[in-house]
């Protein structure tokens, strides 16, 4: 008897692998394909076949390119490095029992990451404004100016608005991590004398490694993906100045209609993200086996 | 598990390039318009940006719809900001979205040349009594592409000079200005007396100029005007680039000067809303601003409050002033282009332009600015001369297929300067070289 060329569990799989092509397969390929082009919203009908020339230019011509590139990087590593630290700090005392409140702290904490990035790009947009807005005004009462987006400040406004709304998530990964580290290391190293201090660097960390690593990288993909906040607040300026990658891609591909381009900066940002994602796990592994 | 950390790059990788991928758009061609017969009901469909003048238009087609039964009107009004998009969408889809579009200055080129518009030039040469060549010389001649009308005035926005004229007839401060500079306080003609100006009133306590800086489309708009008084231009009349010439230069450090020592502080990414709020707060003494900002400031329940009726409107420092401009248009994929026109054709007409104008809207025709009626009726007798003047004088923000990426392209570059990113020859030599590169692609 023949042997039918897909079994049945094949077949289940099939309209699965089908939209998969569909809605990944294609994007991919067709973005790719345009990424070799001249390809342009106003002349598709003169698209034509530039290769890898494009990236080429785009990697050695491209200042503004390599300028958000740089901006991202910076943002990325700002934003991401204080919500670590601060999502680490208040899932440490949302942890403690002998914290009051802690488990309405936990619910209130969690709010500003439910709130769209646009809203809150418009709200620090007002809340930050020199001329109408509340912090600025308070500041001023107390003798101190800060213009918030200056062409040396604005980068670090934007990361820390960005550490405002996604600190809650970094406290959320870290917390749920705590919470499952078993008890008995913990009780065996009070009972040997350990301070706190010394429980938290020699355990509670080495322990929390994989969790962290987990947030980590998590957030670093989402923050480079920031465009919102540059959108509604600073639309890459002054200058260059907070021009991140995603709104540099989108003012080469929706303002000028040079898609052809932005996709080819898009396969150049994967390239990078997925560069020092296996580096960030090349990186982890070795200290872990080194660790064994 | 090394797999599935591929599975979700690859994810993560698919979404991005989805983000920058649209689905292959169908040729654009022309339809074969049945005779569209005049009885045959018919809805338009309007593309609008959402700003006062689309208020007026939206009554005054009520009237259209009254006089036309068998034409009906919708529109899509929405920020500016997601306008061009939308526009291109409707133009790349088989069939229209919309029937009538209006068309920014800097797009008009690319659109035409994209073949996204209809030429105009029959519809406006069997049009009985529409007289054409009424509306302002330089506003008729951005809807001109390669010899063909393309689009037909709106509204215009070109810059003027909106100064607090009760500071400039103040006793007080015209003999002060005397002795400090051995002339008398007046509004500024040229560059060196408007920054002159401008330091002194901040020395008096009021900003000297509310001014536009930020980053883009707000500081090119701005800084122009004030290129084109010192002589400059962003092409010189053979289309070489010129905006790093010793003009430039003058008129890009007098900026500077002027931000520097006489707008308010931390202003560097002020745009239209802020500079508003800047002179209807009492906070500044001028402004570069487009011409119809006057009778909105000088309105009695406006937003400047008790400072209503103490502005004037004058030309900007030399005179030649940018000008922007929106137009109607036909996009060429419409169903309904004879209907589409038949609505044009009636909002800028004569007898309706004049009431667009009385009720508020910028004027656009020279025979309306004029008219007894209209001053009376409208914001009197020297806003309409001036504004005229100012049209006539002036020279559309940026022309060519390109021009959108020019103007934020330079505008970035200007910024930059201003912020202290970059000294001001940096930055035009940045800025002429980014202008070439886009100016020779293909």
């Amino acid at each position: 008897m023949l042997k039918p060329p897909l079994t049945f569990k094949h077949r289940l799989v099939l309209p699965l692998l089908l939209s998969l092509v569909l809605i990944l397969g294609y994007p991919l390929a067709f973005s790719l394909w345009i990424s070799l082009h001249d390809y342009r919203l106003t002349a598709i009908e003169q698209a034509r076949w530039v290769g890898w020339a494009q990236y080429f230019t785009i990697l050695t011509q491209n200042a503004s390119f390599w300028n958000a590139l740089a901006n991202t990087l910076r943002f990325v590593g700002m934003a991401v490095s204080l919500e670590l630290v601060f999502g680490l700090l208040l899932a440490l005392l949302l942890h403690r029992k002998a914290t009051p409140f802690r488990h309405f702290f936990r619910a209130v904490l969690l709010v500003p990451m439910f709130v769209t990035p646009i809203a809150v790009g418009l709200m620090f947009r007002f809340l930050l404004n020199s001329q109408l807005g509340v912090v600025p005004s308070v500041l001023r009462a107390l003798g101190i100016t800060i213009d918030w987006f200056s062409a040396q400040q604005a980068l670090i406004t934007l990361a820390l608005i960005d550490v405002w709304q996604w600190t809650p998530f970094m406290l959320l990964l870290l917390l749920a991590g705590l919470e499952s580290l078993p008890e008995e290391p913990f009780e065996a190293a009070r009972v040997d004398g350990a301070s706190s201090l010394q429980i938290f660097w020699h355990l509670t960390l080495p322990m929390l490694r994989p969790t962290i690593l987990a947030a980590v990288v998590i957030r670093m993909l989402d923050a480079f993906k920031v465009y919102e906040y540059v959108y509604a607040i600073t639309r890459g300026g002054p200058g260059e100045s907070t021009e991140t990658i995603q709104y540099h891609i989108y003012r080469v591909g929706f303002l000028y209609f040079r898609l052809g381009e932005a996709s080819a900066m898009s396969y150049i940002l994967i390239a990078v993200i997925l560069m020092l994602v296996v580096l960030l796990f090349y990186a982890l592994r070795r200290e872990s086996l080194s660790q064994r | 598990m090394k797999g599935h950390r591929f599975s979700f790059l690859l994810g993560a990788a698919a979404l991005l390039a989805a983000c920058a991928a649209p689905s292959a758009p169908a040729a654009t061609t022309v339809p074969t318009r049945p005779s569209e017969a005049a009885a045959a009901p018919v809805t338009l469909s309007i593309i609008m940006e959402q700003v006062p003048d689309y208020d007026i238009v939206a009554s005054l087609t009520r009237q259209f719809e009254a006089e036309h039964p068998n034409i009906k009107i919708t529109f899509d009004a929405m920020p500016y900001d997601a306008m061009r998009d939308k526009i291109l969408t409707s133009a790349l889809a088989p069939s229209a979205s919309y029937d009538v579009i209006i068309v920014d200055n800097p797009w008009m080129d690319e659109f035409a040349r994209a073949g996204f518009l209809l030429p105009l030039d029959d519809y406006i040469a069997r049009a009985p009594d529409y007289d054409f060549n009424d509306f302002v010389g330089p506003l008729r001649d951005i809807g001109v592409v390669d010899g063909k009308v393309y689009g037909v005035p709106y509204y215009n926005y070109a810059l003027g000079l909106i100064v607090r004229q009760d500071l400039f007839d103040n006793p007080d401060y015209q003999a002060k200005f005397q002795q400090a500079f051995g002339k008398p306080l007046q509004v500024p003609t040229t560059l060196e007396d408007y920054v002159a100006v401008g330091k002194f009133f901040k020395s008096q306590g009021i900003f000297g100029a509310a001014m536009q800086p930020q980053r883009g489309y707000k500081i090119f708009e701005e800084w122009k005007n004030w290129l084109y008084a010192a002589g400059g231009n962003l092409l010189d009349a053979a289309g070489n680039v010129i905006i790093d010439n010793a003009a430039a230069q003058q008129a890009l450090e007098m900026y500077i000067d002027m931000y520097k020592n006489a707008a308010p502080p931390n202003s560097v990414n002020w745009g239209f809303d802020e500079a508003l709020r800047s002179m209807s707060s009492g906070e500044s003494a001028t402004m570069l601003s487009y011409n119809w900002m006057l009778p909105t400031l000088n309105k009695s329940d406006g937003p400047a409050g008790e400072l209503a009726g103490k502005f004037a409107l004058h030309e900007v420092p030399g005179g030649k002033a940018v000008l922007g401009a929106w137009h109607w248009a036909i996009p060429k994929n419409t169903a309904s282009a004879d209907a589409a026109w038949t609505y044009i054709a009636w909002i800028t007409s004569k007898a309706i332009d004049k009431q667009r104008v009385i009720a508020g809207g910028a004027p656009t025709r020279v025979s309306v600015m004029q008219d007894r009626e209209v001053w009376e009726k409208g914001f009197g007798q020297q806003y309409y001369e001036t504004v005229l003047k100012i049209l006539e004088d002036a020279e559309p923000l940026a022309r060519g297929a390109r021009a959108e990426e020019i103007i934020n392209e330079v505008g970035t570059e200007l910024n930059s300067a201003v912020a202290g990113e970059k000294d001001v020859a940096a930055a035009l030599a940045a800025a002429a070289q980014k202008t070439r590169a886009i100016l020779a692609r293909p």
